[in-house]
């Protein structure tokens, strides 16, 4: 009884209980200003994000620590962290799959203006003309159609069109790209056009998956002829040997493009590691990183002339763009959010 | 002295964790465009959608429950109280699901009944696609689930039968055979350690969002934590979740009118004589076949599905380069979390078990209502609350993390606490009163002995649920401070299956290696005794 008195018995408990602290507080992920750490935010896919910045580490001897976005979150977690942060920025960085949500910082006074010298090179409408964001490497939306239909289509009003009745699927637009992809209807065709057209999937039973993947995945196994997905999406069903081809939609002289989704980056305004985060912008928006995204399994496009691509993946100046200014993009998805939620019945 | 120290201590705690940010998120909900409003609760009640999502939850929540119980029971009555041949084994088989994060289970289950899983390769594409479209459905949220939670019925009523007073059994096997003791001395006894389970069970589904996210299973879970994640809501949010908490705090009620009775038909931990064990006879071999075939649909077949994918050397050394560092630190931060969580699970406990007042009674209510919650509301509301400069030493480090665990957890090992005392005689602490010991002392040198198994089975359960969260570390992870479940989360957008499958497998190790080295370690000490 003494001996459990003294406290000789917790002892053991209470060292194990420091070795565990120690192991799990020691390592503090946050670090002060001057020591060689840069913050950042990351939708991009981890799998396609994170060597690169592996070799940004390796390449300048920064390390970074970073938050991934998950696809459950419909890419969209980090960015609500960092609006959650906003007083008290944690990040220096934020790496957007799209430059909706760049966009949407910008005007929420979360960003900050840097302009890279990397920059130069990428064509205007992929910029923000104060210099808030800057895209790179870029998705296409683009339509994956299963290999066994012969007359394929080739446009996006494919979807309202008879004759693909009960054919089509697309990934709820209340999210993702899928979103971007309605708001900038609603920017090059008006509200009027673009609501019919919204009206006009449900009047064609067009089928509402979860999310782009399982769009791909439906039209790979014949549960549907075609689907409106983005470009990395088809590229990795067709490097799995799944059965299905991508069409760059709308490319005729009358046709409105071809929607382009690059990746954004932004400096977080208040940022703590500044400096270091303009050198991640930088690499990020080099030649270098373009070439390693579009020979990675997600093949994205580069947005600099000159960058080597492999036979699979198209150049920008060999496609018809959809016309569009992302910033008033950016503004009509939040407008069509009402219209949108009540389209999805929520 | 000590006493009101600590009651003051733990009041501070609960409330700083688990209450206040509730509160703000609460307030919050309360608050649109600078006004005091409801409009967030009318909006939310007035929608059809926020009544099919309930109806969602309650569904999935009660047909787990259901299947859970159906198989739970009888595999804790086999494998507790008869002499089926490899109980051991068998009883840490099933238990395999519950050590993992839910999610990885519905990962190898879409391995092996997606479009292009198993099913598709090996039988035909048109059966997959009906295997596929049952499993991303109701069904397959039960299936999952309903495994997963398996084992917390299975234990519970075995440990509730193994507490049966054998004189009571013994006197019943002299007038019938064992078959009707079960059912009039037995099972009755340990209803109320079987109905627990139930509402365990039923509470973790209600809450579960990992599960029905991958599944795409429309619940309330994950209408939360879209409100949050996608439209950044927060205020609709709260609103989905006060639903979810009504439902767990009616529960509770529930459970207090017909759980909480006197457990004087079991035995304390003073009068333990060995259980009577139930022979099968020529049954032995039938049942045996039996539990062996249900261990191989809800254990064998999905590790071995997450086996085959990931066969291959490549995939392994991937997912070590990948996620070595989260592999070490989810298993530091688990091992640390449980160590608070059972040091506060104790001292709450002790007050629930020996201070009755409604005070205590009430705080109860507020950490099993934090149970209750989606995790993804407990970690918004953190953020809320702690995101501050002044309190960047909380917000920007591993705290954060410690702190969900605590808000969500802590009715695990205060009610494992609860349990373990009810079996210990108030006398025993009143004769070191007598003899002149404080409060403390008799607490650390009386209660805490005696109860010692109990606070072991508290740390494990609450190890294994902080190893396996992914809700709330998602939200509050430090950059770079990511844990195993949520790197394997936050990779599977676009990952090769064989990498996910190599990662969920690692998981697995992770969980099973620390849980045998205890074993390993304790064991021999309890031999050596």
């Amino acid at each position: 009884m003494r001996r459990a008195v003294t406290g000789q018995r917790c002892y053991p408990f209470l060292l194990g209980l420091i070795a565990i602290a120690s192991l799990a507080l020691g390592r503090n992920p946050t670090v002060s200003a001057s020591e060689q750490v840069v913050v950042v935010y990351v939708s991009e896919d981890q799998v396609f994000s994170e060597p690169i910045l592996k070799d940004f580490e390796r390449d300048t001897g920064i390390t970074v620590k970073a938050v991934y976005d998950t696809e459950e979150a419909k890419s969209t977690g980090v960015m609500n962290r960092l609006l959650a942060e906003k007083n008290n920025p944690q990040a220096d960085v934020y790496w957007a799959n799209e430059p909706i949500r760049a966009e949407v910082l910008k005007q929420r006074g979360i960003a900050a203006a840097y302009v890279s010298p990397n920059a130069q090179g990428i064509p205007e409408m992929f910029k923000d003309p104060e210099g808030y964001w800057t895209g790179f490497s870029a998705r296409a939306r683009v339509l994956v159609v299963n290999a066994k239909v012969k007359d394929k289509p080739t446009s996006i009003q494919a979807y309202t069109d008879p004759r693909w009745k009960s054919q089509a699927v697309i990934a709820n637009p209340l999210f993702g790209t899928t979103t971007a992809q309605v708001a900038a209807l609603f920017t090059v065709w008006g509200d009027e056009r673009a609501k019919a057209f919204m009206q006009g999937l449900k009047a064609n039973r067009v089928r509402i998956s979860t999310n782009n993947g399982e769009s791909a995945d439906f039209v790979a196994s014949g549960e549907a002829t075609f689907a409106l997905v983005d470009s990395d999406d088809g590229a990795s069903r067709i490097a799995q040997g799944k059965a299905i081809e991508v069409v760059y939609p709308d490319q005729g002289a009358e046709d409105i493009g071809c929607l382009l989704v690059p990746n954004a980056v932004l400096l977080i305004k208040g940022a703590p590691h500044a400096e270091n985060a303009q050198k991640l912008i930088d690499y990020l928006l080099s030649n270098e990183t373009e070439h390693k995204l579009a020979f990675a399994a997600c093949a994205q496009l580069p947005l600099h002339p000159g960058v080597e691509t492999p036979p699979t993946v198209k150049r920008i100046e060999t496609l018809k763009l959809m016309p569009i200014h992302y910033a008033e993009v950016a503004r009509i998805l939040e407008a069509i959010q009402p219209f949108l939620k009540e389209w999805a019945g929520y | 002295m000590a006493r009101r120290v600590i009651s003051v201590l733990i009041v501070l705690l609960l409330a700083v964790i688990g209450l206040l940010p509730l509160l703000v998120m609460f307030g919050q909900s309360l608050i649109v465009h600078g006004r005091l409003s409801t409009e967030f609760y009318r909006a939310s009640l007035a929608s059809t959608h926020t009544w099919v999502l309930l109806g969602h939850s309650v569904a999935l929540a009660l047909l787990t429950t259901f299947f859970a119980v159906v198989l739970g029971v009888p595999l804790g009555i086999v494998l507790g109280k008869t002499d089926l041949l490899c109980r051991t084994l068998l009883m840490a088989l099933f238990t395999i699901p519950l050590l993992m994060p839910p999610y990885i289970m519905a990962v190898s289950w879409s391995y092996a009944l997606g479009r292009e899983g198993f099913v598709a390769r090996w039988l035909s594409v048109p059966m997959a696609q009906q295997t596929s479209t049952w499993l991303f459905s109701l069904p397959g949220c039960v299936l999952v689930l309903g495994s997963t939670f398996l084992p917390v019925v299975m234990f519970l009523t075995m440990t509730s039968l193994q507490s049966v007073n054998p004189r009571l059994e013994e006197a019943g096997r002299l007038v019938s055979g064992w078959f009707e003791v079960l059912k009039a001395v037995s099972l009755p006894t340990a209803l109320p350690g079987i109905l627990l389970s139930a509402i365990l069970v039923f509470l973790l589904s209600l809450g579960e969002f990992s599960v029905p996210t991958f599944l795409r299973y429309q619940v309330f879970s994950v209408e939360s934590f879209t409100q949050f994640a996608a439209f950044h809501e927060v205020g609709a949010a709260t609103a989905s979740a006060t639903l979810l908490v009504l439902i767990a705090l009616l529960i509770l009620i529930v459970e207090r009118q017909y759980v909480r009775r006197p457990l004087a038909s079991l035995q304390s931990t003073f009068d333990r004589a060995e259980t009577v064990p139930v022979t099968l006879g020529p049954l032995r071999a039938w049942v045996f076949m039996l539990v062996c075939l249900l261990c191989g649909v809800l254990v064998i077949v999905p590790v071995l599905v997450l086996v085959i994918q990931s066969a291959s050397p490549a995939a392994y050394v991937e997912a070590f380069s990948r996620a070595g560092d989260s592999l070490l630190r989810s298993v530091a931060y688990a091992a640390f979390g449980a160590s608070c969580l059972t040091m506060l699970g104790f001292f709450l406990g002790y007050f629930l078990a020996r201070r009755q007042l409604p005070f205590w009674q009430a705080l109860d209510f507020l950490t099993v209502a934090l149970f209750a919650l989606p995790s993804t509301v407990i970690g918004v509301s953190l953020v809320t609350l702690w995101n501050k400069p002044a309190t960047s030493f909380v917000y920007a480090t591993p705290l954060i993390v410690l702190l969900g665990y605590l808000a969500q957890y802590t009715a695990l090992t205060s009610r494992i606490t609860v349990a373990a005392l009810s079996r210990i005689p108030a006398s025993m602490e009143e004769a070191a009163q007598v003899a002149g010991a404080g409060w403390l002392r008799r607490v650390a040198c009386v209660l805490a002995p005696l109860a010692k198994r109990g606070l072991v089975a508290g740390w494990l359960v609450s190890y294994l649920f902080c190893l396996r969260d992914t809700g709330i570390t998602m939200m509050v992870y430090p950059p770079g401070g990511e844990t195993l479940p949520v790197r394997t989360f936050t990779l599977m957008a676009n990952s090769p299956p064989r990498l996910i499958a190599a990662l969920c497998l690692i998981m697995v190790a992770a969980t099973l290696i620390p849980l045998g080295l205890l074993n390993g370690v304790v064991r021999p000490m309890r031999a050596a005794r």
